[in-house]
């Protein structure tokens, strides 16, 4: 079983040694050292405004520059903090935070500490999936690791500063990775998005103000307070720094994680590093971000992948989870599958999503069946475009741009199923 | 005060206030700026769920829910343009997808919002060819509420209702996406004192009260302003009135009173007006010692003779009176009307107390307590005494509370009474020791103010002609003062007129009479505070 990434970086460097995992291999590598720095030498202030500087982008989907968030945590409140860590990696096509956790978790728990001293945070909730079993166990075992080395507590490497760290493991539920869907599960409730405002920073985690961010988003943390934020604006693009694991799957000859710079083709991570599609056969078309993004077609692989290029091809790096399909696939029934997914897990609160997503699915499971019309493409497309952007929360959008990637760049897919009254793909993928 | 302009008007509004709860606040959402929603509710936390009330709002590029927007000063706000119309349209296309539209067989028909807004803005064709999602149909919830899941449009008003007002908190949804159902929490039913209050919440025809399903369609129904008269509360209440019977009630809004609930034993309380118990012909103590029905002039005449005979003999101060802390203060003021003429000043009210909550449940259980009081009637302690020591000789009785455990405790002590003179709406053992008996109006059968435990004066309306020989207690008490020959009674009773002379006659009330109090009441011995639409 591979444990380690095919290309690693500043991220991943150590990952192939199983003592990195340990307090004491990451104390070896000088783990721990840069939160002390920053607890001792710099105030929050000081570490605030070097993670903005960095322009680190939160690495859960959305992208938003962590520093800022970090600074709208209130300064003046009598109330407890906390961090979020959000370790729910939901996304289909997504598995990144899983090796930084299984590989690095003292590396996260540093990254944790950093962020708790900037935001003035008590206590950190890191909340893992519930499938995430294995992870969870590294986690935990890191943690009680830390506690007793003195890494976490009341008194963290004797500097006076108080923090904890709780695992959460959440229960099975797409939408806990939205940050407010996580929020309310955290606090054991139904896992439903909460309206914004209030956002997190005013009233988070059990009313109180909270930061949440992403595991890789804390995991970069010590590398950039280590060694600045000019030396992390050397990979990367100019508004989106640093690197990235991105997660490919799919049709390739080496599916794994590869931890490259921000700005990187797409085409350099499917074909250079994973290897190009298997028996000779060609791409048709590549998800960038998890299932949530809308699809590229194969001629336009050339994109580079940082959020402010995307956008001209109408996409997203969402998570970095790259899932690449090749020229046997039915892309219809990829519609099929992506609108069942996000049709079980809205979480049913607003209108739009909740009867959307089961509308948009049936419509396509219509047409792959064959019994579809013409118009059905079009009211599909007129839902996708009813359904984004109109709700609580991002899930909408998220359930509804991949409908609407599908139409844009396959759309005679769908239209040879109206026509010829069956699926055209006999190769395709069984689901 | 923000100002803010909604399609060309400006409105000067509340700070801190959402756009739909401004508009509410000035008495126009819905009557005047319409912005259809589902989720929001006046008196419930904001939701934001169902998308509805989707409005344009400049600067802000995305459509914004208007019942969690904050009003800003100086915001213009687009309520009726395309962009919003074809949000609109796509949320009525959306919640239709999987309803079950049985709308011949639902029972919510004529008051349907999902009907309402489809009709005025949902599209006006199907385009889903899909098999719609069946759930759970006609289970019972508890034992007031049926619940229809199919129906169900996810607006969680009920959920939210349950957690909030009773704070009981049995509803909840289940499940995710298109399969999320509304239900109760495993082995929980819904069962408070208010749980009714969800059927009128709900939007559609998924929760409806087993009392009221089936009984009439609701287009029949004219609704009369009456007040509830189970406890000292004075709930406002809408009767639903057809073929000169109540059909239910349902809460009437007053944020003053009851913001928009009512307690379910209240709002069952309408079965009084048809109760079996009800006394329904005017009778006097024959030569047999037996109860004879007689004319209502009959009965005036021998109430009055004897009354003469007593006050003859004996002088006016043997005659002691009860009220009624569940007739109005027209009925009140005439029974002190005429004790005074007839020179007697022991006047008092018996009230029956019971369990209270911090809600709208009080411990007094009639609707008139304070205005009983508020017009010179005490505490019966002292008259009681009377009573019972040999003091009185005859007795005006108001109702049958006087058998409560607290005060009489049966009737034994007004049997001793040369006479004893009874109005009352229904059957009870004071029959036993009347000499004549008067069968009164429910207050669903006549009008008139009552006033609450906290002082607030209230009109009832009539609703329905009695079905019986029944008289409101002031028209007999008119008709008796006529008989006596007492100064001031001319035998006519209109509650009207007696409601102007109480207004002037007792300071407290001055103000108060039944033309000048608006729909929602004012309070006793100041100025009105009733909210009015501005």
């Amino acid at each position: 079983m591979l444990k380690v990434p095919y290309v690693t970086n500043y991220l991943t460097e150590h990952f192939g040694d199983d003592a990195f995992a340990t307090v004491d291999g990451y104390v070896a590598r000088g783990g721990y050292e840069t939160a002390r720095k920053a607890i001792t030498e710099m105030s929050p202030d000081e570490v605030i405004a070097t993670v903005k500087g960095s322009g680190l982008q939160g690495r859960g989907g959305a992208g938003f520059n962590a520093g800022l968030k970090w600074s709208f945590m209130p300064k003046e409140t009598d109330l407890p903090k906390y961090l979020v860590c959000n370790a729910d990696e939901s996304e289909p096509g997504s598995f990144k935070d899983r090796i930084l956790i299984e590989r690095g978790p003292h590396q996260l728990l540093e990254g944790l500490l950093i962020g708790a001293w900037a935001t003035g945070s008590e206590k950190t909730f890191i909340y893992i999936r519930g499938e995430y079993a294995y992870p969870a166990k590294c986690m935990q075992a890191a943690i009680d690791e830390a506690y007793q080395k003195g890494y976490l507590g009341d008194d963290v490497m004797g500097t006076g500063f108080r923090h904890d760290v709780v695992v959460q493991r959440g229960a099975g539920a797409y939408i806990c990775g939205e940050e407010t869907g996580l929020l309310e599960s955290l606090e054991g409730k139904k896992g439903q998005p909460r309206k914004k405002p209030p956002f997190p920073a005013q009233y988070g985690a059990f009313g109180m103000p909270s930061t949440v961010n992403n595991v890789e988003t804390f995991s970069h943390v010590p590398h950039i307070i280590a060694k600045g934020p000019d030396w992390f604006r050397q990979f990367g693009t100019e508004q989106s720094p640093g690197t990235t694991i991105f997660g490919v799957s799919g049709h390739v000859v080496r599916p794994g994680l590869y931890e490259l710079p921000l700005g990187t083709t797409l085409e350099e991570i499917v074909f250079e590093h994973a290897g190009g599609v298997p028996g000779g056969r060609k791409v048709k078309g590549v998800i960038p971000g998890g299932v949530s993004m809308p699809i590229l077609p194969a001629g336009m692989l050339d994109v580079r992948m940082a959020n402010e290029l995307l956008r001209e091809a109408k996409t997203f790096i969402g998570t970095g989870g790259v899932v690449v399909m090749d020229e046997t696939t039915c892309m219809v029934r990829v519609a099929c599958v992506i609108s069942y997914f996000f049709r079980d897990e809205s979480c049913g609160q607003c209108t739009q999503c909740r009867e959307g997503t089961g509308w948009m699915n049936k419509i396509v499971e219509r047409i792959e069946r064959g019994d579809g019309s013409m118009e059905d493409i079009d009211v599909l497309e007129d839902i996708a475009g009813k359904v984004e952007g109109a709700t609580i929360c991002a899930f909408a959008d998220a359930s509804a741009w991949p409908m609407q990637g599908l139409l844009r760049h396959f759309r005679s897919d769908f239209e040879q199923h109206v026509t010829l009254g069956k699926c055209p793909f006999p190769e395709s993928f069984e689901f | 005060m923000p100002n803010i302009t909604i399609d060309g008007v400006e409105y000067e509004v509340a700070e801190g206030r959402t756009i739909l709860q401004a508009l509410d606040d000035l008495g126009v959402l819905m009557n005047g700026v319409d912005i259809p929603h589902y989720c929001w509710h006046p008196k419930l936390s904001v939701d934001g769920s169902c998308r509805l009330c989707q409005v344009e709002v400049e600067g802000i590029p995305k459509l914004q829910i208007a019942c969690d927007t904050p009003v800003k000063d100086g915001m213009v706000v687009h309520t009726k343009n395309d962009r919003v119309k074809r949000a609109r349209e796509g949320v009525m296309e959306l919640l239709l997808v999987n309803h079950p539209l049985d709308c011949p067989i639902c029972d919510q028909a004529g008051e349907c919002k999902l009907q309402d807004y489809a009709y005025e803005y949902g599209v006006k064709h199907a385009r889903t060819k899909e098999p719609r999602r069946a759930a759970k149909k006609r289970f019972d919830l508890g034992p007031t509420i049926v619940f229809d899941q199919e129906r169900c449009i996810l607006c969680r008003r009920c959920v939210r209702f349950c957690r909030e007002v009773p704070g009981t908190g049995e509803l909840g949804t289940f499940g995710r996406g298109d399969l999320t159902k509304l239900d109760t929490f495993p082995g929980i039913e819904l069962d408070n004192d208010y749980s009714m209050n969800v059927a009128d919440i709900c939007p559609v025809g998924a929760l409806t009260t087993k009392d009221f399903r089936f009984k009439i369609r609701t287009w029949f129904l004219e609704e009369i302003p009456g007040v509830c008269v189970g406890c000292a509360n004075g709930c406002n209440a809408h009767m639903g009135v057809a073929n000169n019977r109540v059909y239910r009630y349902v809460p009437r809004r007053n944020d003053a009173v009851n913001q928009t609930w009512m307690c379910d034993a209240g709002r069952l309380s309408y079965k009084e007006i048809e109760a079996p118990e009800r006394l329904t012909e005017v009778s006097r103590r024959g030569e047999g010692g037996v109860l004879e029905a007689v004319s209502l002039e009959a009965g005036i005449h021998a109430a009055a003779e004897r009354l003469r005979r007593v006050v003859d003999a004996k002088g006016a101060g043997v005659v002691v009176g009860f009220a009624s802390a569940h007739a109005t203060n027209e009925d009140l003021f005439t029974l002190k009307k005429l004790l005074s003429a007839l020179g007697t000043e022991a006047a008092a009210v018996p009230v029956v107390t019971g369990e209270a909550d911090e809600l709208l449940i009080k411990a007094e259980k009639a609707a008139n307590a304070a205005g009983a009081r508020a017009l010179g009637f005490d505490d019966p302690g002292r008259v009681l005494e009377r009573v019972r020591g040999g003091g009185a000789d005859a007795a005006i009785v108001l109702g049958h509370d006087l058998l409560d455990e607290a005060f009489l405790g049966d009737a034994e002590a007004l049997g001793r009474l040369d006479t004893v003179i009874l109005l009352d709406t229904r059957r009870s053992d004071l029959e036993r020791v009347a000499q004549v008996v008067f069968p009164t109006r429910h207050a669903a059968e006549k009008c008139g103010t009552l006033t609450n435990q906290a002082g607030r004066v209230q009109r009832i309306l009539q609703a329905v002609e009695p079905r019986f020989e029944s008289y409101a207690d002031g028209e007999i008490l008119c008709k008796l003062g006529a008989a006596l020959g007492l100064e001031g009674f001319d035998g006519s009773y209109d509650p009207r007129a007696v409601s102007k002379e109480m207004a002037s006659a007792v300071p407290a009330f001055a103000g108060l009479d039944m033309d000048s109090l608006d729909p929602e009441g004012a309070d006793l011995a100041g100025a009105a505070t009733g909210r009015k639409a501005e």
